[in-house]
C-alpha cells in the first residue's frame, strides 16, 4: 500500500498510504464492498499512516498519522491501525468538507426518505444507525449527515460503522449477517469495532436523499419505549449545535438548518430495545410526506 | 537579480506560479491541483488562492471537486474576516473608558483598511497595539470584561511581561480569535529596537471605527519585521505573500510610496529586514522594488552572514512537500532561523537562561495533540 489507494464515499474521496502491512488485510474487509482505486488524481483528503521513527519504531511498535506532511496527533500503539485511522479521517474531513452543511449525524435511507439522527452523547447512535442499516434502511452515513447547500440534499459520506464495547456484542446478534471487522480492544474509548457497509449502499453512494424525519435518540435501559413529537426551535438549536462548520457557513447554514426543520417531522426516541427501536423508526418514517 | 525560483521544488513552482498568475491554472490536470491545493492548504494559502483563482475569472473552468475546496477555503476566510471585525468592535467599545489611541497590527489592519492581500486571508488572532504607559489599563479592563490568559504558566507570564513586547496571548469565550495586546512591534530588550512613539505619530485612523493602523510604510516595515523576528520559522510563506500584497497596493495608489518606505527604514533602522524580505519577494513573487538606484543596497543590513541567512530563510519559507517528509536540512535551517531570531530579541544571558527552560519543559510534554473523538 506504499502507493496507496483511493477510496470513494460519496461526498469526498480519500487516498491512502501506509507502510502498516497489517492495515493492507483489515482494510480489504471492512472496505469490501467499495471498488479499490488508483491513487493517481485529485483527492479531498490523503492520509498516510507511518511507522514511528527511530527508537519509538522497535520499542513500543508505534504508527503516526500524517495527513500532507503534517501530524496532526501524537503517535499511537501500532496494534490499533484502523480506528486510529477511522478517527483520524473523520477529524480531517470534518474540517476540509466546509462546502456542505456538516451535521454530526447519522443519516440512514428507506423508500426515498432520509432519517437524520443528531448524535448527542449517550445516544446510541452508532448503535441505532448501525440496527437501521441492516434492516431494510440504506446507510449514508454513521457519523456525518452531509447536507448540501444548493438543494438540502443529504449526501452519503459512506464509512465502516464503528461500533464501541457492548454495541459491537449487541450488533453481532442482532444483524448475524452483517460483516464486523476485528475487535481492537486497547483503544482509548474502549473495545472497537467496525461494521461493513452492505453492498447495496455502497453501491448507490453518489444518490442523494431527501430528509423526511429527525429523530434524537436515547438509550435508556430503564424505559420500554417513548415517542415524543420534539418542537421545532428545539430541533433547530439542537442541529445547530451539532454541526461541525454551522458557525462557519453562518447564513447559508442557518437557512440549511431552518428549512431542513421546517421540512421534516422531529421526534425524540427513548428505547432499550433496537428491535422495537426500528420498528418505531418504520412506522414514524411511514407516516412521513 | 535573477529569480532562484527555478531551483526550487516542482510543488513550490507550482504554487508560486499560480499564485502569480491564476490564469495559467486552467491547464492543471488532476494530479497537479491535487498537489497545488495539498501545498497551498499546508502554506495556510489557500483562500488566497482561491481569492486569486476568482478574481481571474477561472471559477467556471475547473474540476467541481477542486472549486469546492477553493470555496470553502474562501468561506473560511470570510468567516475569520468577519469575526476579526466582530471582536475589534468588541474590544473596542469595552477599552473605550481607558481613552487611549488602539492600533490594529498585521491581518486586523489589513481587514479594517480593506487591503488587496486581505483576500483569502486565514488569520488565527487579533493583534493590537497600544502605548506602553496605558498597558496595564487596558489589561484591567480586558480581565475585568472576561478575557482570561491563555498560558497560564507563570513562568510565561513573566517572559512576556518582562522581555517581550507584547502580554501574554488572551482569549474570550464565544470569540474565537486570540488577542494580542502589542505595546510596541519589536522586543525591548533585542539587538533592533522599534520607536513605538514614532509609530504611533505616523498611525493613521480607519474612518469609521476607533480603530488606526500603521501608516503604508510601516506596515511594511513590521511584516518584514515581524517574518525576521518571529521565532517559529515555520509557514512563513504567508507573511512574504502578505508583504508583496502591501507593498503592490501602497506603490499603485501613492506615487511617493517608494521614497517614504526608504526614509522610514532609515529613520526607524529597520533597513535590514526591509531587505531581507523585499529580496526574498522580489525574487519568489516579483515584487517591483522601485527604490532608488543604491537605496536597496544601502539597506543591506550589517552582518556578515547575509547570504547564508537569506539562503536559510528560502529554505524556510519554502513549503514542504505535501508527500513528503522535512529533511534533516529543512530541520537544520528551521532551527538555525528560530536561534537567530531568539538571539536577536534577547540578550545572551537571557536567551541561555530561556533556551534552558523550553528545553526542560519540551520534555515533559507530550507532542502533538491526543486523538480523541
Amino acid at each position: 500500500m506504499r502507493d496507496g489507494i483511493g477510496l470513494d464515499f460519496g461526498a469526498a474521496r480519500a487516498r491512502i498510504r501506509s507502510d502498516v502491512h497489517e492495515l493492507g488485510n483489515v482494510l480489504a474487509d471492512i472496505y469490501r464492498s467499495f471498488p479499490l482505486e488508483e491513487p493517481a488524481g485529485f483527492f479531498d483528503v490523503t492520509v498516510r499512516l507511518r511507522r514511528g521513527r527511530g527508537l519509538r519504531r522497535y520499542l513500543r511498535s508505534q504508527i503516526e498519522l500524517v495527513f500532507d506532511g503534517e501530524t496532526l496527533f501524537a503517535p499511537f500503539p501500532a496494534d490499533t491501525h484502523l480506528p486510529m485511522l477511522e478517527w483520524g479521517l473523520n477529524h480531517v474531513l470534518a474540517q476540509r468538507l466546509g462546502f456542505h452543511l456538516l451535521l454530526h449525524a447519522g443519516v440512514v435511507e428507506r423508500d426515498g426518505r432520509a432519517v437524520i439522527m443528531p448524535a448527542l452523547p449517550g445516544s446510541g447512535k452508532s448503535t441505532l444507525t448501525a440496527a437501521l442499516a441492516t434492516r431494510g434502511f440504506r446507510l449514508l452515513s454513521d457519523e456525518f449527515g452531509v447536507v448540501r447547500l444548493s438543494d438540502g440534499l443529504f449526501l452519503p459520506l459512506l464509512r465502516p460503522v464503528a461500533l464501541k464495547n457492548e454495541s459491537i456484542e449487541l450488533i453481532a446478534t442482532f444483524a448475524p449477517q452483517a460483516t464486523i471487522g476485528p475487535r481492537f480492544p486497547k483503544t482509548r474509548k474502549g473495545t472497537v469495532a467496525h461494521m461493513a457497509p452492505d453492498d447495496d449502499s455502497v453501491a448507490r453512494r453518489h444518490e442523494p436523499a431527501r430528509p423526511a424525519l429527525i429523530i434524537f435518540p436515547r438509550y435508556d435501559p430503564g424505559v420500554e419505549l417513548e415517542v415524543e413529537p420534539e418542537l421545532p426551535s428545539r430541533a433547530f438549536g439542537r442541529l445547530a449545535v451539532n454541526s461541525f462548520d454551522y458557525e462557519m457557513l453562518g447564513p447559508a447554514a442557518f437557512g440549511a438548518v431552518s428549512r431542513l426543520v421546517s421540512s421534516c417531522r422531529v421526534y425524540r426516541l427513548v428505547y432499550r430495545d433496537l428491535d422495537r427501536a426500528v420498528a418505531a423508526v418504520r412506522e414514524l418514517l411511514s407516516s412521513c410526506r | 537579480m535573477t529569480s532562484t525560483r527555478h531551483l526550487l521544488a516542482p510543488h513550490m513552482r507550482l504554487l508560486l506560479s499560480a499564485l502569480d498568475n491564476a490564469s495559467s491554472c486552467a491547464s492543471l490536470n488532476a494530479n497537479s491541483w491535487d498537489c497545488l491545493v495539498r501545498t497551498a492548504r499546508s502554506a495556510r494559502l489557500l483562500g488566497v488562492l482561491a481569492a486569486r483563482i476568482g478574481q481571474a475569472g477561472l471559477t467556471g473552468e475547473i474540476p467541481e471537486a477542486v472549486a469546492n475546496h477553493l470555496g470553502a477555503a474562501e468561506a473560511e476566510s470570510r468567516y475569520l474576516r468577519q469575526m476579526t471585525l466582530r471582536q475589534l468592535a468588541a474590544v473596542a467599545e469595552l477599552l473605550r473608558p481607558v481613552g487611549t489611541r488602539l492600533l490594529a497590527l498585521k491581518g486586523s489592519a489589513y481587514v479594517l483598511r480593506d487591503s488587496t492581500c486581505a483576500a483569502g486571508r486565514m488569520p488565527r488572532d487579533v493583534d493590537i497595539m497600544v502605548e506602553q504607559s496605558r498597558l496595564n489599563e487596558i489589561e484591567q479592563a480586558l480581565l475585568a470584561a472576561g478575557w482570561e490568559y491563555e498560558k497560564t504558566d507563570p513562568y510565561d507570564q513573566h517572559y512576556y511581561r518582562a522581555w517581550s513586547h507584547e502580554l501574554p496571548p488572551m482569549r474570550a469565550p464565544a470569540m474565537p480569535l486570540e488577542l494580542d495586546v502589542h505595546h510596541t512591534i519589536l522586543p525591548p530588550l533585542g539587538r533592533l529596537r522599534a520607536d513605538a512613539q514614532a509609530l504611533f505619530a505616523a498611525a493613521v485612523p480607519v474612518a469609521g471605527t476607533d480603530w488606526w493602523t500603521l501608516c503604508p510604510a510601516d506596515l511594511v516595515l513590521h511584516a518584514a519585521v515581524h517574518l525576521y523576528q518571529d521565532s517559529e520559522w515555520i509557514g512563513r510563506l504567508r507573511d512574504l505573500v502578505d508583504i508583496d500584497g502591501l507593498v503592490r497596493e501602497a506603490a499603485a495608489t501613492d506615487p511617493r510610496f517608494w521614497k517614504v518606505l526608504g526614509t522610514r527604514a532609515q529613520r526607524l533602522r529597520l533597513g535590514g529586514p526591509l531587505w531581507y524580505v523585499l529580496t526574498l519577494a522580489n525574487d519568489w513573487l516579483g515584487t517591483p522594488v522601485a527604490l532608488a538606484p543604491g537605496e536597496l543596497d544601502a539597506l543591506q543590513p550589517r552582518e556578515p552572514g547575509r547570504a547564508l541567512v537569506l539562503a536559510l530563510s528560502r529554505r524556510c519559507l519554502a513549503v514542504g512537500d505535501p508527500e513528503g517528509e522535512s529533511g534533516w536540512r529543512d530541520r537544520f535551517a528551521y532551527a538555525a532561523m528560530s536561534l537567530r531570531a531568539n538571539w536577536m530579541r534577547m540578550p545572551p544571558h537571557l536567551l541561555l537562561y530561556h533556551a534552558t527552560r523550553k528545553f526542560l519543559r519540551s520534555l515533559r510534554r507530550e507532542r502533538g495533540q491526543t486523538l480523541d473523538t
